[in-house]
């Protein structure tokens, strides 16, 4: 019963074979190593499983891998080839403290930033409020994608 | 957890073929657009489908238009989408404000207006503005094409007048031929996402007349007739809404669960009640609080 | 009190320790280099567990028929409690890896199933039949005491335990702390004044994103490793071979290794779920075995923070001095206790607050009952037992019509004081906490509400701790150089997001001079990375900096006394500057690092002289210990020293809806000294946060049954970037600690603690409404405020 698909996955053409039950987190992270995706709560609630599909935040815990063929896929690894200055200011301000929730938060402000390059404050926390944190008390992240949106033009 | 009960999965690529599927399948089917509530049920057992058929693959389930002074809403579009309209926050305010007020954005751009009535749970976000506009639900099967109010949709808590073999092909919503102001009130845990203890839409059109329709304080999302008819036809006076407040014991039936007890839910939507009012017609005149600003 | 150097423990000038430098593991985290359990690769044999768990509260484990889930194909083995009747626990063993006769919560797990991936685990796991026979159970504290309540463990008075707890046998009392001082019946004859009150504390769950993780194995030549999300990796090593000792393992054949972990908050701490990995590694001989924790199980079937129901009785003067103290303290703590006890203690210790009261009568009293083990939680009972101590300390200064701060003021404890169990009290920095934060929140200045519907409240609370360990809980560091004078700092203390392996590496730069981004602090593997007690306590900034401190010490003497043996120079004319070694009176020399820390220094004769520096230090307090009177508490000095502070709040209530909104909150503590301001004022944010969301929202339901009906995101509600207050101040007050590095004392677990009481004070400041069971939420406060007026808005 394996359905093939075929996808980007950050720049690169995949192909792959899965199961109809497959979630889009469960192939990446165990079909094809990407780590970034994480299973927080596998429900949808929390945001650790955060990817971008053609350009938009998804729960990548809610949607079966099937439903992935012919889609973009862009995860934090893809992001990471070239930091951005979000990154930067991430890692300036200290934002982060464990970690775990660092992935798809930089996913859900990458794509605020790329249709919003001067978001306001409650812009901001709307476009990451779909992600959990429970260390940083998300100020410091706040600040620091501030930081990045001043440093557009 | 992972999913452990196995299906096949199905990909139509028009509409005739989907509607065969279903048939083929009946009961024993799942539809699949957004896959925000489905997913969740399948990895927690709660349901357990032969096939999942995705229909995102239907072109003209991604329409979003006006045509004939109507907003069609296609069965895949999502929530973003609907976000995004110019369109729909300039002729649907109330629409809007329910969308803007759902979830997440990651879980926005995926769940659909669709799914949302399919899953009816009783405090569903877009029922007030569907209810309130007076929206038709359009289904499809093999036996043909269907049409059915949404005043009839809602039979009951995760209850709806689809029948086996039968999908949602879209949402039509009559563009109001006036002017109005709108407003969605939704009773939260805090200011994070949650889903609603209590809703409350309403339409303040031009000429006094009014729309308020209610959810997750009854077994169905519904229009709370008797308040309107109370409020139409005169401006809006601290004692009429005192009035119409009086008059929720007749129009909602809030019960008690973890989220919220049924005497808190009735006091709230009291004061919803009124603050929705107000918002609404202060809108309607181009004034009152911007659209997706909480009144609570 | 260790010996450090004298000059380190005063306040002096420093060019790392004290800056804001950018932590050392962030691009990992922020580039998806970071691995954390259920990253890493084990390989196409890895099998994957699930565990069956019981439905009941209470109930006998009558059989348990594993054939149906046997037969599924790609089902490796089922294992019961039959398979694993080994106890276990830290500071009491009373918990079994599986059950054994009977369950004692929902979610017990009674079995498992491992197989070759983890649906066909799940699929198989739902076929194993148990048959229960249910037995009365007991969800709440005060009963849990009486007589006729059930008893949940019999064989109480057979359970190994540390000195200081005192079970009762024969009764649910599995711990009773006293505390008795002065003379409490006097004090209140004196008062003029006694306010007594009972508050309500329910349970809350921890939330790390990452829920536990673990993959066991044992090798084919009889090696275990353990690869946990864990906190406490040597402790878990210590536990695993107590506990299997029975199969031939000891502590030599453990090695427990711990990548990143995704937030602690003390649920990662001790042993919980990790044991069932670690059995069921001995099943499948060979082959790698992964335990994930899901979402649901992180709710119920791992530590929780205990409940709490207490009674304080305050007894004060008009003048507002406090004359007699007695709180008692009945705690829910859940179905084993065997790390959850502490906490029990720990508050009994503490439970005066940082006030001064001669007269004190404490009972802190740990209770069996059939919900899911307590255990350590950000705080460690100190946020519970503050909700009531110091709503009931406002209270009592309004009735007397005295402002509560100066109420607070003219009580709070000072250095040399006598706590309640006898010892003095450390120096700190808690007037100046006080005085800051009340500028902070504009203590005493009325301001104006938004809207006519809404009101202001301010309030201001003091608090403490003191790490909770074992009086000889120690810290070790190794400290090695590489050939470009880079250093690896090796030691077992856990990142769990707090950031020190950045303050450790701060520790070492500002000794060693090699700049923070030349230093490596490598996560802990039981085999490489020296002893670390737990990364608890808040106390590995102190313990664990410690080591590192005279780790670096270490090595740099030995760079010095090499000089001196090798190049003929004095060596107490040397010093360390820009990664070179330098000498006071001869400017111009210097002599890189790089050239000669794995080398050696090549001297006359061409022959090289010395080889790699490495340096060692280890931390273990020589002054604590746990041992007092059973019935008075008095004796020893179980606590190390206690950290200090104030935490203020503005806030704005609706009074219609009951809607809280945090305006400003500030907290200050005193931390000693700030090695590293950023990760203090991080910690400021983070944990207030999440002490305001214990107070405003967050609220674990139990049905009648025991079981939790709120397992989720989507009911037990965290907060969003939505949620923050409007503004957070965070204030460092740095009163040094003698015995600490560069005089630094923690802080992680404080500032989470004065939040609760703080947001209830100021609500009822704002309102008239005083509510004392937690949570504060925008129900209560506005249901409160309707019965009051019967005519609706």
């Amino acid at each position: 019963m394996r359905i093939p698909i075929r996808f980007q996955l950050n720049g690169m053409a995949r192909s792959v074979e899965v199961e109809p039950n497959d979630t889009l987190l469960e192939m990446l992270r165990d079909g094809l190593g990407i780590k970034s995706p994480k299973t927080g709560c596998d429900r949808g609630d929390c945001g650790s499983c955060t990817v971008l599909l053609n350009g938009r935040s998804v729960r990548s815990c809610l949607v079966l891998a099937a439903e992935a063929d012919g889609c973009e896929i862009l995860t934090l690894e893809g992001i990471s080839a070239h930091p951005t200055a979000l990154q930067e200011e991430l890692a300036r301000h200290n934002s982060f403290q464990c970690g775990f929730c660092a992935p798809g938060l930089v996913l859900s402000a990458t794509e605020l930033l790329a249709r919003n390059h001067h978001p306001t404050r409650a812009q901001i926390q709307e476009a990451i409020g779909g992600n959990l944190c429970r260390c940083t008390g998300y100020t410091p992240i706040v600040e620091a994608i501030e930081a990045a949106a001043g440093r557009e033009p | 957890m992972p999913i452990t009960c196995e299906f096949e999965y199905l990909k139509p690529k028009d509409l005739t073929a989907a509607c065969e599927m279903l048939a083929r399948y009946g009961n024993k089917a799942a539809v699949l657009a957004g896959g925000t509530d489905l997913l969740v049920w399948l990895k927690e057992g709660m349901r357990a489908p032969e096939a999942v058929v995705d229909v995102k693959a239907i072109g003209e389930l991604h329409r979003l238009e006006v045509r004939h002074g109507a907003l069609l809403v296609g069965a895949s579009v999502t929530f973003t989408e609907i976000i995004e309209s110019a369109t729909v926050r300039s002729e649907l305010p109330l629409l809007w404000e329910c969308s803007h007020s759902m979830a997440f954005v990651g879980v926005r751009n995926r769940a659909t207006l669709a799914g949302n009535i399919c899953s009816a749970v009783p405090c569903l976000d877009g029922a007030p503005a569907l209810l309130n506009y007076g929206a038709d639900v359009l289904v499809e099967s093999a036996d043909g094409p269907r049409e059915i109010p949404v005043t009839d949709w809602f039979l009951g808590p995760r209850r709806t007048a689809i029948r086996p073999g039968e999908l949602v092909a879209g949402i039509r919503i009559p563009l109001p031929a006036r002017k109005h102001g709108a407003c969605y009130a939704k009773l939260g845990r805090y200011r994070g996402e949650d889903l609603a203890q209590v809703g409350v839409g309403v339409l303040a059109l031009e000429g006094d007349e009014y729309r308020v329709a209610f959810c997750a304080v009854g077994p169905v999302p519904a229009r709370a007739l008797k308040i309107e008819a109370l409020l139409n036809g005169h401006p809006l006076h601290a004692e009429r809404v005192r009035a119409a407040q009086d008059l929720l014991p007749e129009e909602i039936r809030p019960i008690t669960d973890i989220r919220g007890s049924k005497e808190y839910r009735m006091h709230m939507a009291r004061i919803m009640l009124a603050r929705a009012l107000d918002a609404a017609v202060a809108r309607r005149a181009g004034e009152g609080p911007p659209l997706g600003e909480s009144v609570l | 009190m260790i010996e450090v150097e004298p000059e380190r423990s005063l306040r002096q000038e420093t060019k790392v320790v004290g800056q804001p430098v950018e932590r050392i593991d962030g691009w990992e985290k922020i580039t998806a280099a970071a691995r954390f359990v259920d990253d890493l690769e084990f390989g196409p044999a890895l099998l994957h567990a699930c565990v069956v768990e019981s439905p009941h509260a209470h109930a006998r484990v009558v059989r348990i028929d594993t054939k149906a889930a046997e037969e599924i194909p790609g089902v490796v083995k089922v294992v019961t409690g039959r398979d694993f009747p080994f106890k276990f626990g830290l500071y009491m063993q009373d918990r079994y890896v599986f059950a054994q006769d009977r369950v004692r919560f929902v979610g017990e797990q009674v079995a498992a199933v491992i197989a070759r991936d983890a649906k066909t685990a799940a699929r198989a796991a739902a076929l194993v039949r148990v048959e229960y026979e249910l037995l009365p159970a007991v969800l709440d504290p005060v009963a849990a005491l009486e007589e006729s309540a059930p008893l949940l463990h019999p064989d109480l008075g057979g359970y190994r335990h540390v000195p200081w707890f005192f079970p009762q046998p024969g009764s649910n009392v599995a711990h009773w702390r006293k505390i008795r001082k002065g003379d409490v019946e006097a004090g209140f004859s004196a008062a003029d004044l006694i306010l007594e009150d009972t508050y309500r504390v329910p349970r809350y769950a921890h939330c790390a994103i990452e829920p536990h993780g673990m993959v066991g194995l044992l090798d084919a030549a009889g090696r275990l490793t353990m690869w946990t999300a864990s906190q406490s990796p040597f402790t878990q090593r210590h536990v695993f071979a107590e506990a299997l000792a029975p199969l031939g393992l000891s502590h030599k054949d453990i090695r427990v290794i711990a990548p990143s972990v995704g937030g602690g908050f003390g649920g990662k701490a001790g042993v919980s779920c990790e044991i069932i990995a670690a059995a069921l590694a001995t099943a499948v001989k060979g082959q790698p075995v992964k335990l994930m924790w899901s979402r649901a199980q992180e709710f119920y079937n791992t530590y929780q923070r205990q409940g709490l129901v207490a009674n304080v009785k305050l007894g004060v003067k008009r003048d507002g001095s406090i004359t007699a103290l007695e709180h008692t303290l009945y705690w829910d703590a859940g179905a084993y206790v065997e790390y959850g006890a502490n906490v029990v203690n720990a508050v009994g210790l503490s439970a005066t607050g940082p006030y001064r009261v001669d007269n004190v009568k404490i009972d802190s009293i740990c209770m069996y009952t059939n919900l899911p083990p307590g255990g350590p939680y950000r705080g460690f009972g100190y946020s519970e037992f503050f909700f009531g101590l110091e709503s009931h300390i406002t209270r009592a200064a309004e009735r007397l019509g005295i402002d509560p701060v100066a109420f607070r003021r003219r009580n709070m404890i000072r250095e040399g004081d006598t706590l309640a169990y006898g010892a003095p009290m450390n120096a700190n920095g808690l007037a100046e906490a006080i005085d800051r934060t009340a500028e902070a929140i504009r203590w005493g200045q009325m301001e104006t509400a938004s809207a006519p519907h809404k009101s202001i409240g301010k309030s201001l609370v003091l608090f403490w701790k003191a790490p909770a360990m074992p009086p000889n809980a120690a810290s070790s560091a190794f400290l090695k150089f590489n050939e470009d004078a880079s250093l690896n700092i090796l030691i077992s203390g856990m990142d769990i997001g707090q950031g020190l392996l950045t303050v450790m590496a701060q520790i070492a730069a500002e000794i060693l001079t090699v700049p923070v981004s030349k230093i490596r602090v490598e996560t802990p593997d039981t085999d490489r990375n020296p002893y670390e007690w737990q990364t608890v306590a808040s106390h590995v900034t102190w313990g664990c900096g410690n080591a590192v401190l005279k780790a670096a010490t270490d090595a740099r003497e030995q760079i010095f006394a090499l000089v001196e043996r090798a190049l003929g120079f004095d060596r107490t004319s040397l010093y360390l500057e820009d990664e070179k070694v330098k000498c006071h009176g001869r400017p111009e020399w210097s002599l890189p690092l790089r050239d000669f820390v794995i080398t050696g220094i090549q001297v006359q004769d061409r022959t090289f002289k010395g080889g790699p520096i490495m340096g060692r230090g280890v931390f273990m307090p020589e002054f604590s210990s746990a041992e007092s009177d059973p019935e008075t508490g008095q004796g020893g000095h179980p606590n190390v020293h206690y950290t200090t502070g104030a935490g203020g709040i503005v806030v704005e209530v609706d009074r219609e809806t009951g809607k809280t909104k945090v305006l400003k909150a500030a907290l200050a503590v005193d931390v000693g000294r700030a090695i590293n301001p950023d990760l203090v004022r991080g910690q400021i944010a983070g944990g207030l946060l999440q002490g305001l969301a214990t107070v405003l929202y967050e609220d674990m339901r139990f049905d009648a049954a025991g079981r939790l009906l709120n397992p989720n995101f989507s009911d037990y509600k965290i907060p969003t970037a939505l949620d923050i207050p409007e503004e957070v101040i965070p204030i460092i007050v740095e009163t040094a600690q003698a015995d600490g590095p560069f005089g630094a004392r923690g802080m992680g677990e404080h500032t989470m603690i004065p939040a609760a009481a703080m947001a209830a004070n100021a609500i009822a400041d704002a309102t008239g409404v005083r509510i004392d069971t937690m949570p504060v939420t925008a129900e209560k406060i506005a249901m409160a405020l309707n019965a009051r007026r019967p005519e609706c808005p």
